[in-house]
């Protein structure tokens, strides 16, 4: 009973994480129809953005809250940045262009992304430091809950529940959702279409950033190869809710946390990365739109 | 088309894309048909006026060019999103390794078994999912990458050496005369390049090359004609996974070893990328995409480190410029 709520527990941060992360592709999807196979090194860039703003010192006076919300919003503000840019100059000019030419596209920023954090912060291990956060830890029913990974779960929460709220009760959150269905429709209704891309380019790597920051703090290690297994991840998670998808790309993430914790506790962590793709086909075959995605109908 | 179906639902009108028509060689085709053969030609004679790392590099061309076409019949000509194809590769490469060094059969035996078990592997695994949409198919691929690369590095059955992978593949002994030179095995290399070429060649001028186009560009429509599209498209993949398998072997000769670490998913993004960089159905284009990926990057080692960081770049600046690829294929009898 205890290992399976220590297993509960670990799957529910890392499931809060890929939540977030799997909300970026999610939303570019259902507005693009575009992989953005980009999106989980933008999330790394997050967690290398946090690292160093956490500890260059040019913060040294600051109490710890201020400081670790600081790191926040300048790697949310850095990363946002970069998946503007990454529109704007990658995706953007090929908007009418065969669906294959973006996803190429969205290949070469991956690489070059990952690469460039190479050249940045080094191809080793970057270790974040022990006394970032309060060591404090509880016991829950014999079951071990950390600061970091309440952290983790309230902001992944509160993060969602605000995106929730922003899609479903807001104009623009309509004109997102509207976007997704039928973009022609959605101009024709009055909606900027490009306004509603360049949005989603903004609210997906800022929730990403958190994501990646978040993946930095629980495991306290980033390297740049990361954003590809992490991201991948997400991505599968996405898949498994629905791609396009909103709160599937929540519930797909918190499922995939919790299905691979209690993979890894009870099977192998070897054959991890083999069971969550088995999971994702085995979902495919039997129900080819997700858990929440709707059934799009074969026009003939 | 999938492609279509998915771009109506969003709402966004689709491109119209006139179907090629058969192949009718004119003008620049017809040139290239008599440049090509000839291009192949001065290409025997790199042995003899390159030094032996520009050997090794004509050889790993070749290779990879014949995988890269491989992926072009999957997902150039029969237009289904494969980003697993060094799975194919991989494949026959162990094969070929593990049976010559485990089982001792000369190599050279070993190729009928690594092209068939490829091929097979192929029909098996793209059965079930070649009903798939474009991107969904395109993440299945992936995740067949990702379990093969960990079920070779956790030593399945006990013979695939694990992370290291194995060492020691010899080239193939014809008559007496050992292939153990890198110039040696670039002659075989090329040779084989030659084979898959003119397989390519006849593909575009059969039935079979026909109806992947006609899948390719308007599913629906070659349904209705009785096109049995399931069974052409598990075709698709067992002959271009048996091409792929028989480069693996050339590969397991070229390296004398085979490891997890040369199948990837990055490097089935590569040949994705070399397919659509250099254009899609595009003998020329595949072979030009090739290059750049592996011939290029010779040029520049000082900037070794810069690789992939150039690579992404290009991809993007190809792409934005030219969305067709930098020699797309002709729009037959247009």
């Amino acid at each position: 009973m205890d290992f399976i709520l220590q297993q509960f527990i670990n799957g529910l941060t890392v499931g809060g994480i890929y939540a977030l992360i799997a909300l970026g592709y999610t939303m570019v999807y259902g507005v693009l129809k575009l992989i953005n196979f980009a999106h989980g090194d933008l999330c790394i860039l997050g967690a290398y953005i946090g690292l160093t703003s956490l500890t260059s010192g040019a913060f040294g006076g600051l109490s710890t809250p201020v400081l670790l919300a600081l790191s926040f919003i300048i790697a949310m503000i850095v990363v946002a940045v970069a998946g503007t840019l990454l529109d704007q100059l990658a995706y953007k000019p090929l908007r009418r262009a065969h669906r294959l030419s973006p996803v190429v596209s969205a290949l070469g920023a991956s690489m070059l992304i990952e690469n460039g954090i190479m050249l940045i912060w080094g191809p080793n291990v970057r270790v974040f430091p022990k006394d970032l956060l309060p060591n404090i830890t509880w016991h829950i029913g014999g079951a071990y809950l950390s600061f970091v990974q309440l952290m983790i779960m309230i902001g992944a929460f509160v993060l969602m529940v605000a995106l929730y709220l922003f899609v479903h009760h807001t104009r623009l959150g309509t004109a997102i959702r509207a976007a997704a269905i039928d973009q022609d429709a959605a101009r024709l209704m009055g909606i900027n279409v490009n306004r509603v891309i360049a949005l989603v380019f903004i609210i997906g790597p800022v929730l990403g950033a958190v994501g990646g920051l978040f993946i930095g703090l629980y495991y306290r290690q980033a390297y740049f190869t990361m954003g590809w297994s992490y991201g991948l991840s997400a991505f599968i998670a996405a898949i498994i809710g629905g791609i396009g998808n909103i709160p599937g790309a929540m519930l797909g993430g918190l499922l995939l946390g919790l299905f691979n914790a209690f993979a890894a506790g009870y099977v192998s962590s070897s054959w991890q990365d083999a069971i969550t793709f088995a999971l994702l086909i085995a979902i495919l075959l039997v129900r080819p739109s997700g858990l929440l995605g709707e059934r799009v109908a074969e026009k003939v | 088309m999938d492609d279509r179906v998915t771009e109506t639902t969003a709402g966004s009108p689709a491109p119209s894309v006139p179907v090629p028509a058969a192949s009718k060689p004119s003008g620049w085709s017809g040139l290239l048909r008599f440049v090509g053969p000839l291009l192949w030609c001065v290409g025997l004679l790199l042995p003899v006026t390159l030094s032996p790392a520009w050997i090794t590099v004509g050889g790993i061309f070749a290779i990879y060019a014949i995988v890269a076409l491989s992926q072009d019949i999957v997902l150039g000509r029969a237009g289904m999103y494969d980003m697993g194809h060094a799975v194919y590769f991989g494949v026959g490469a162990y094969i070929s390794a593990i049976l010559s060094l485990t089982f001792g059969w000369p190599i050279l035996w070993t190729i009928p078994v690594a092209v068939v078990v490829s091929a097979a592997l192929g029909a098996v695994l793209s059965a079930p999912i070649v009903k798939l949409r474009g991107d969904y198919l395109l993440v299945v691929t992936i995740g067949f990458n990702a379990i093969f690369v960990l079920a070779m590095k956790n030593n399945l059955f006990g013979l695939t050496g694990g992370p290291d992978g194995i060492f020691g593949v010899s080239g193939p002994s014809v008559f007496g005369h050992v292939f153990g030179s890198q110039s040696d095995l670039f002659y075989l290399n090329w040779v084989v390049l030659a084979l898959v070429l003119w397989i390519m060649r006849n593909l575009d001028r059969s039935a079979l090359g026909r109806t992947f186009r006609y899948l390719k560009y308007d599913e629906l429509a070659a349904t209705t004609l009785g096109v049995n599209a399931h069974r052409y498209k598990v075709a698709a993949f067992a002959l271009a996974a048996g091409i792929a398998g028989l480069a693996g072997t050339l590969f397991a000769m070229q390296l004398s070893a085979v490891s997890p670490g040369s199948f990837q998913f990055t490097d089935s993004v590569v040949l994705f990328a070399i397919v659509l960089v250099g254009g899609q159905a595009s003998v020329p284009g595949v072979l030009l995409g090739t290059a750049m990926m592996f011939v290029v990057p010779q040029i520049f080692t000082d900037l070794a480190q810069y690789r992939y960081l150039v690579f992404g770049i290009a991809m993007i600046v190809v792409m934005v410029l030219r969305p067709q690829g930098i020699w797309p294929a002709r729009r037959r009898g247009a």
